[in-house]
């Protein structure tokens, strides 16, 4: 049997255990740990463990369980409720204007946090209930809280971009930078659409009554001094950062404390909502790093069959693609993929044989992190498989229901999807400050 | 079901759950650890060993946490047709299926034991200027994955049991 074949089959009997709904990383360590000990018998068996070894020595995953810990936090030390009713009086009169409200929550909390579910957890709770109580359409906010928190992994502080950096071998300083431009400029794509749409159809998102934000203009700016812990926050964790103080797993141990003194602040801070997220980071930190465990060890049976060799010969050689086409071509496959098998699994699998194939067509490998890490934000939304739509599912009001889920995100994985290639177009967008913090530092 | 069947499901779960509740705190361990290095980087001189301790603690967090997540039902699973199955088909089909995330487990501790038995014996140590024992290490996670195999059994006996028509929980 050819390499080719091996591989091919490893991957359609990956797809066939993940569907029988056993837990991903069962399905996906088992498929590896056959495929190793049929290749290369009894050497095989020592893949699974030296993955084990491989992932305690790509020490910046050590920001995972802090990065989640401090989401958690963030949603229950009551600064998301201040920073949303600042953005209720300020934008509430606008057509649509609380979904854009959101989508500017969900930049602030991205700026803070390094994952989605931060984002998911205050949506879903603050955000949603409001808004459906304001008569928004449900499969529009739904939409929006996935798409927004799905930002917090192209805004810095991201863990995906972490991770990419591990494996690309790119300076993470450089990545979280790259991902500044991109993701405000998404951002704003969210907000023109909902604004758009809402001034052609007023019933998605009717305005608020003047008489419920009116306030005289000093009550309206005391508002804003919701905005001085999330700044601070920000400042601890990707400010030192940046300004070389902390390392980049210290600043997560640093944003993980603020956040807890944030709750402490607010006087949300006690022993029962301690418990609760101490409980949930281990679920979660647990899940990815089974998770990423077994990817690395399907990774490693494919680094010996040498499937980067072949992906490259198949992709220049035998499709004879431009440089540009196969870029197209990876992207799209990695879509395609992340729709439905794991998406973080699929970033430990995939990212390592494109990455080689990007590189040598002389491609930005910074650049090429951020279009990686849009295409799996779209990835955490593509049904059937995505974290987020997992969150929202068991986060959301009951009266939104499974299908409405998966209707809300069609118009913003389109944008995002345009959004993607016009980084691809562009790549200054992202480049640009990188470039301009690392001539000027 | 028996009653011996019935006390290792009940002592398993237990204990993982005890494991689970205590490891879950080593989040404050780690974040401490770093505080500290931070602030020793920052004032003094950094110290040599606390990256390497994180790694450690990081690594024993999730792998002693493992049993208690998966009893909580943390490990998602891919549910595009497992959501539209009867409790009865999940339990059948997950009866095979877990005995093939028990032979991922079994492979894993089987590469765990070897190589912990390879640092036993050469008093491997790690590349670094703090140079720790690798064998310590090494132990703690083949107990983490010894765990969780004695947890994937606990859930293919609640499996079986639930065939059987007598669930156990």
């Amino acid at each position: 049997m050819s390499y080719e074949v091996i591989a091919l089959l490893m991957f359609s009997s990956m797809m066939l255990m993940l569907l029988t709904g056993q837990r991903v990383f069962g399905a996906i360590g088992f498929v590896a740990v056959v495929a190793s000990l049929a290749l290369w018998g009894d050497g095989g068996s020592e893949l699974a463990f030296s993955a084990a070894m491989k992932l305690m020595k790509w020490f910046p995953l050590i920001t995972l369980p802090l990065f989640i810990f401090m989401g958690y936090m963030l949603s229950e030390s009551g600064i998301a409720e201040d920073l949303y009713k600042a953005m209720h009086v300020w934008m509430g009169g606008l057509r649509g204007g609380l979904a854009i409200g959101t989508i500017g929550l969900m930049v602030i909390i991205s700026a803070m946090n390094g994952l989605s579910v931060a984002g998911m957890a205050i949506g879903a709770t603050i955000a949603l209930p409001e808004l459906l109580r304001r008569g928004y359409d449900k499969i529009m906010v739904t939409g929006v809280v996935q798409a927004g928190s799905s930002l917090g992994i192209l805004v810095p502080p991201s863990v995906v971009l972490i991770l990419y950096g591990m494996i690309a071998r790119q300076p993470v300083t450089k990545l979280w930078l790259a991902g500044v431009f991109p993701g405000l400029m998404l951002a704003g794509m969210f907000v023109i659409y909902i604004a758009v749409r809402c001034h052609f159809q007023p019933h998605l998102g009717p305005a608020l009554p003047k008489e419920e934000r009116d306030m005289p203009l000093g009550a309206k700016l005391a508002l804003l001094r919701a905005g001085i812990l999330p700044f601070g926050i920000f400042f601890c964790m990707t400010g030192l950062f940046l300004l070389g103080v902390t390392s980049l797993v210290e600043s997560s141990a640093f944003g993980a404390a603020s956040a807890m003194i944030a709750a402490v602040i607010k006087g949300r801070m006690n022993r029962v909502l301690l418990e609760t997220t101490v409980r949930k980071t281990l679920a979660i930190s647990c899940m990815f790093m089974w998770i990423i465990l077994a990817a690395l060890c399907f990774g490693a049976v494919f680094d010996g069959l040498g499937a980067v060799r072949s992906i490259k010969t198949l992709f220049v050689e035998d499709l004879g693609l431009s440089a540009w086409e196969v870029l197209l071509l990876m992207q799209l496959t990695y879509i395609v993929m992340g729709m439905f098998l794991d998406d973080t699994a699929m970033l430990v699998i995939v990212a390592p044989l494109f990455i080689p194939v990007a590189k040598a067509l002389g491609f930005d490998l910074v650049w090429y992190g951020v279009l990686y890490t849009i295409t799996c934000q779209i990835a955490y939304m593509t049904p059937p498989f995505g974290y987020n739509l997992f969150l929202m599912r068991a986060m959301a009001p009951p009266e939104i229901g499974l299908r409405d889920i998966y209707r809300s995100v069609v118009p913003f994985v389109a944008i995002m999807a345009f959004g993607l290639l016009v980084v691809m177009a562009y790549p200054q967008i992202a480049l640009w400050l990188p470039e301009y913090y690392y001539a000027h530092k | 079901m028996s009653s011996p069947i019935r006390i290792y499901v009940q002592g398993i779960d237990t204990m993982n759950r005890f494991i689970g509740r205590i490891v879950m705190y080593g989040i404050f361990v780690l974040m401490g650890v770093l505080l500290y290095s931070s602030f020793m980087k920052t004032f003094f001189i950094s110290p040599n060993w606390s990256l390497e301790m994180a790694q450690f603690i990081m690594v024993a967090y999730y792998l002693m946490g493992g049993p208690y997540s998966m009893q909580e039902g943390a490990h998602v699973r891919m549910d595009l047709l497992y959501d539209g199955w009867s409790d009865r088909t999940r339990a059948m089909v997950d009866v095979v299926t877990v005995l093939m995330l028990g032979f991922y487990l079994i492979i894993l501790l089987y590469g765990g034991l070897s190589s912990t038995g390879y640092a036993l014996k050469y008093g491997e140590e790690s590349y670094s200027s703090w140079a720790p024992q690798m064998a310590p290490i090494k132990i703690v996670m083949c107990i983490g994955i010894f765990l969780m195999i004695l947890q994937a059994l606990s859930s293919l006996l609640k499996n079986i049991a639930k065939l059987q028509g007598e669930p156990l929980t």
